[in-house]
C-alpha cells in the first residue's frame, strides 16, 4: 500500500472562507464573489463595502465541520453527507466510551482536524459523482485513496470501514477481470488479520488466492498479486496453527498447516516451502506423530541442500534431532545435531550455534556423560557472551552450571561417603577457593566409616548443589 | 364621545375581531368570548379553527373563579396553563395540517390563534414562538404574499437568534421555511443554502435517516428538479421515497405480525396505527404523491421506482385507515409490476391487496 501524495483538494466556498477563520491559514478571497445580494458591485463600493456577506457570517458562527456539510448538501451530495454524519457520530460515541475508561483521550475530536474534514469532501463527492454514472472503478479508486490517507495508527477503524466499503463496491467492478476485488479481497483479510479473526483472514485471502490464480498482475509496488497472495495465505496459517497447538488442536492445526505447506509449493518460492515444512514438522512433534514428521523433515532437508541453503540445512537437521530425541534415539541425534552445530558455526549463526549446543550437552546430560555435557554448554555460554544478550547468557550460565555441578557431584558424593577428616578438609578448602577438586581415591577408599551417611549425604550433596548453582549464576 | 362601539360593552373596553384586530361588531353565541368584525371573518374562522375549539376557549377567556384558599388557587392556575397548552399544541397542529393539504387560507386563523396563545404563555421574545412566526410564513407563501412572509421569517430569525437555548428542530424548520421563501423568490443558490442547513440540523436532532428529515430532502429535490439536474433530483427522490418506506414497512409488518397472532380474547380489533399526527400524515401525503406525479411524468420511465412510491403510498393510505386509496394505489401498482418487476415484487403487492381487501370487508362489516 503506497502513500498518496497530498492532494490539491478543491474545497467549496464556504470552507475556503472557514479555513480562513482558522488560525493556520492565510489566503484572500474576493469579495465580490461573496456579496450576492448587491447587484452592481462597482470597483469603489467593492473597495468600502464595509459588513460581512451572509456567508462570511455564517464562517465565522459555524464549526468547520458544519460548513463542509453543508456545502456537500447544497451541491446535492446526501449520500457524501450520510457517511460523513454517521462517521462523525461513531467517533463521538468513541469518545464517549474512552471517556469512560480514562480521563485522558489523546484522539482530537473531528472538528479541530480540517485536513481531514477536506480529504473527506473531496474523495467523498468525488465517489457519489462517479457512482451516479455508474463508473464503479472510479469509485473505487477515490474510496481507496481515503483509506490510505487514513492508515495511521488512530484512525485504524475508519481505514477499515472504508476498506468494507471498497470491498462492496468491487463486487460490482466486472470489467478488468476481478483485479480490484481481488485487491479488495487482501485488504478485508489484512483487516481481519490485524485484529487477529484469523478465520476470517483465512478466508478472504483464500477468495484473494483463487482469484489471482494464474494470473500475473502486479501491484502498485511491482509485486506479483499471486505471490502475495500465497504468503499471505501461509502467514494466516502458520497463526493461526501456532494458536491451535496452544489449544492442544493438534489435528486441525496440521490439517491447515498441510494446506499451508500445499500453496508454499504452488508459490514456487522454496523458502516459503522449506519453512512451511519445518512448521509441519514441529506440529506433528507436538502431536506425537514422529514418523510423519521425520518424514517431513527430511523433506525440508533435502529442499534445503538443493538450494544450497545452509542455515535451513541446519534448521532441519535441529529439529530432525528434537524428534529423534522425542523418540529415545540418542545417538542419531546426536549425529544430526553435531551436523546442524558445524553448519551453524560455518555461517556464523550464533543463535543457532547456542540452541544446538544445548541441545546437545542436554542429551548428554540425561545420558550421563557430563564432561561431553559441560563442555557443550560451555560452548554455548561463549557464543551467547558475544553476543551479549543478558537472557541468553544468564540461561546458558545456568546449563553450565549445572553441568559441572554434575561432573564435580561424582567426586563430592564419594568424599562425602569417607566422611573422615582428610575428606572433610579438602571439601572445606574446595569451599574456601572453589577450584576443581582432584579425587583422592587412597583417602577414599581408606576410611569409610559407619555412620549414618545417607542422612550426612544428603543434606552436604544439597547443601553443595545448591552453592553450585548459585556460583554457576555468577560465574 | 368620538367613538361609537357597536356592541353593548362598557366604555373604555376595545373589542378587537379574532380575524383582523378590527373594532369588532359581532359576537360568537355559542361561546360568547370570540368577537368578530363582520361575517366573513366570521364565517372563515368557523370553518378553520373556531369550530373545534369553541367550547375551549370560554374559561380562557373568562375571568377565573374565585377560589377559597390558595391551594386551589395554584390549582386553576395550573389548570389554566395545561389548557393554553393543549390549545397551543392543537392548533398547531391544525394548521400545519391545512398547509400540507393546500388550504393556505383556513391556515392563517389558526396559526394566529396558535401564536396568540404561545404570546400569552411564554412571553414575546421566547423561542417557542418561532415554530407559530414559520406557520404563518408558510401560509402566506402559500398565499402568495411574499413580503408578509418576509416579515414573519425576520422575525423568527431575530427570535432565533437572540434566544440562546434553541434546539436542533427549531432551527431546522427555521431554515426550511427560508429555503421555502426563496424558492418562492427563485433564488436557488440561497434556498440551497438554506436547506442544506436545515438538513444538517435535522439530521443533528433526529438522524440522516428519519422522517422529519426527509423533508428538507425533497424541498432540495425539488430545487433540482426545478433547475433540471435532473440526476442530482432522483437520487435525492429515491432517498426520501426509501426512508418513507423503511418507516411505513417497519410498522406495516409490525401489524402483520400481530394480526398473524391470535387476537386477544375480547376479539378486539387491531387498531392501525401510523405512528404519526395528523400533520405529518398530511405531510407524507404531500410529499409521496408529488413524488409519484414527478415520476410518472418523466421521460425516462423507471418503472420500479414508480412501482415503489405506490407501495409506499398504498401502505401509507392502509395504516391511515383509508382503504379505497391504498386498494386503488396497490391495484395500480400490481399491474405496473406483472409488467416490468421479478415475481417477488409482484407477491408482495398481492399480499398487500390481500391484507387490504380483508380490513375492507372487515370494516364494512
Amino acid at each position: 500500500m503506497t502513500t498518496f501524495p497530498p492532494v490539491p483538494v478543491t474545497r467549496p466556498r464556504l470552507a475556503v472562507l472557514a479555513r480562513e477563520k482558522l488560525p493556520c491559514s492565510a489566503r484572500a478571497v474576493p469579495r465580490t464573489q461573496l456579496i450576492k445580494e448587491k447587484d452592481d458591485i462597482d470597483h469603489y463600493l467593492e473597495k468600502n463595502f464595509k459588513g460581512l456577506s451572509k456567508e462570511e457570517v455564517a464562517a465565522h458562527r459555524n464549526s468547520y465541520k458544519k460548513s463542509i456539510c453543508v456545502d456537500m448538501l447544497r451541491n446535492g451530495y446526501h449520500k457524501s453527507f450520510t457517511e460523513l454524519f454517521t462517521l462523525a457520530e461513531q467517533w463521538d460515541a468513541l469518545r464517549h466510551a474512552a471517556e469512560v475508561r480514562s480521563l485522558f483521550w489523546r484522539q482530537r475530536p473531528l472538528e479541530e482536524q480540517p485536513d481531514k474534514l477536506d480529504n473527506f469532501y473531496h474523495y467523498l463527492t468525488r465517489a457519489e459523482a462517479a457512482e451516479r454514472k455508474r463508473y464503479y472503478e472510479e469509485v473505487y479508486n477515490n474510496l481507496y485513496a481515503l483509506a490510505c490517507y487514513f492508515d495511521n495508527s488512530e484512525d485504524k477503524w475508519v481505514r477499515n470501514h472504508f476498506y468494507e466499503r471498497c470491498f462492496n463496491i468491487a463486487k460490482l467492478i466486472k470489467a478488468d477481470g476481478g483485479k480490484k476485488e481481488a485487491e479488495a479481497q487482501a485488504h478485508m483479510g489484512l483487516l481481519f488479520e490485524e485484529e487477529g479473526e484469523l478465520l476470517e483472514a483465512a478466508q478472504h485471502y483464500e477468495a484473494f488466492h483463487e482469484l489471482t490464480q494464474g494470473r500475473i498482475w502486479k501491484n502498485e509496488t511491482g509485486q506479483f498479486l499471486n505471490l502475495l497472495a500465497c504468503e499471505s495465505l501461509v502467514r494466516t496459517y502458520k497463526l493461526l496453527s501456532d494458536r491451535m497447538l496452544e489449544n492442544k488442536e493438534y489435528k486441525q492445526a496440521i490439517k491447515i498447516l498441510i494446506k499451508a505447506s500445499e500453496i508454499a509449493k504452488e508459490g514456487s518460492d522454496r523458502n516459503m516451502e522449506g519453512e512451511a515444512a519445518l512448521c509441519l514438522g514441529s506440529a506433528h512433534l507436538a502431536a506425537g506423530e514422529y514418523e510423519t514428521a521425520l518424514r517431513v523433515l527430511r523433506r525440508y532437508s533435502e529442499i534445503a541442500t538443493s538450494m544450497g541453503d545452509d542455515l535451513n540445512l541446519g534448521r532441519a537437521y535441529e529439529a530432525i534431532a528434537k524428534v529423534l530425541q522425542s523418540q529415545g534415539k540418542m545417538t542419531e541425534a546426536i549425529g544430526y545435531l553435531e551436523k546442524a552445530v558445524k553448519i551453524a558455526r560455518n555461517n556464523f549463526q550464533s543463535l543457532d550455534v547456542i540452541r544446538a549446543c544445548t541441545m546437545l550437552g542436554d542429551i548428554y546430560n540425561e545420558k550421563g556423560q557430563y564432561s561431553e555435557a559441560s563442555e557443550y554448554f560451555q560452548q554455548a555460554f561463549s557464543a551467547s557472551v558475544e553476543l551479549m544478550k543478558m537472557a541468553l547468557m544468564d540461561e546458558t550460565k545456568v546449563h553450565y552450571g549445572i553441568a559441572r555441578a554434575h561432573q564435580m557431584m561424582l567426586t563430592m558424593t564419594d568424599y562425602i561417603e569417607t566422611a573422615d577428616i582428610d575428606s572433610l578438609n579438602c571439601l572445606l578448602s574446595w569451599k574456601e577457593s572453589r577450584t576443581q577438586i582432584k579425587y583422592d581415591p587412597i583417602l577414599g577408599k581408606a576410611k569409610r566409616s559407619t555412620v549414618s551417611y545417607s542422612q550426612q549425604l544428603e543434606q552436604l550433596s544439597m547443601s553443595v548443589l545448591t552453592t553450585t548453582h548459585f556460583k554457576g549464576k555468577h560465574l | 364621545m368620538n367613538v361609537i362601539y357597536p356592541l353593548a360593552v362598557p366604555k373604555g373596553r376595545r373589542l378587537c375581531c379574532e380575524v383582523c384586530e378590527a373594532p369588532a361588531e359581532r359576537m360568537c353565541m355559542d361561546c360568547t368570548v370570540t368577537y368578530y368584525c363582520g361575517p366573513v371573518h366570521q364565517k372563515a374562522d368557523w370553518g378553520s379553527i373556531h369550530e373545534k375549539i369553541c367550547p375551549l376557549l370560554i374559561p380562557l377567556r373568562t375571568t377565573m373563579p374565585f377560589y377559597n384558599s390558595e391551594e386551589e388557587r395554584q390549582h386553576g392556575l395550573q389548570q389554566l396553563q395545561k389548557r393554553q397548552k393543549h390549545l397551543i399544541e392543537f392548533c398547531y397542529t391544525v394548521a400545519q395540517k391545512y398547509l400540507f393539504e393546500g388550504r393556505y387560507e383556513e391556515a392563517v386563523p389558526a396559526a394566529l390563534h396558535s401564536l396568540r396563545f404561545r404570546m400569552n404563555v411564554y412571553g414575546l421574545n421566547s423561542v417557542e414562538l418561532v415554530p407559530a412566526y414559520l406557520l404563518l410564513a408558510e401560509a402566506s407563501l402559500g398565499l402568495g404574499r411574499i413580503v408578509q412572509a418576509e416579515e414573519y421569517l425576520s422575525q423568527a430569525r431575530w427570535t432565533v437568534l437572540k434566544s440562546t437555548d434553541c434546539s436542533n428542530a427549531t432551527h431546522s424548520l427555521l431554515h426550511r421555511n427560508l429555503g421555502l421563501l426563496y424558492m418562492a423568490k427563485e433564488n436557488f443558490e440561497e434556498a440551497r443554502y438554506h436547506l442544506a442547513n436545515d438538513i444538517y440540523f435535522a439530521s443533528c436532532a433526529f438522524g440522516t435517516d428519519d422522517i422529519r428529515t426527509s423533508g428538507g430532502y425533497f424541498h432540495l429535490a425539488n430545487i433540482f428538479y426545478a433547475l433540471s439536474k435532473m440526476g442530482l433530483a432522483d437520487t435525492l427522490y429515491t432517498k426520501v421515497s426509501e426512508i418513507w418506506f423503511t418507516y411505513l414497512n417497519d410498522h406495516y409488518q409490525v401489524l402483520l405480525q400481530a394480526r398473524s397472532q391470535q387476537t386477544d380474547l375480547l376479539g378486539k380489533q387491531f387498531v392501525n396505527d401510523t405512528g404519526l399526527d395528523e400533520a405529518q400524515e398530511a405531510e407524507a401525503i404531500q410529499i409521496l404523491t408529488s413524488i409519484l406525479n414527478i415520476r410518472e411524468s418523466s421521460s425516462s420511465k423507471a418503472p420500479q421506482k414508480t412501482v415503489f412510491i405506490m407501495k409506499t403510498l398504498s401502505m401509507l393510505y392502509y395504516l391511515m385507515l383509508e382503504c379505497s386509496m391504498a386498494k386503488e394505489y396497490a391495484k395500480r401498482a400490481l399491474s405496473l409490476a406483472k409488467e416490468h418487476l421479478s415475481v417477488q415484487e409482484q407477491r408482495f403487492i398481492q399480499a398487500l391487496l390481500k391484507v387490504i381487501s380483508t380490513e375492507e370487508e372487515r370494516s364494512t362489516k
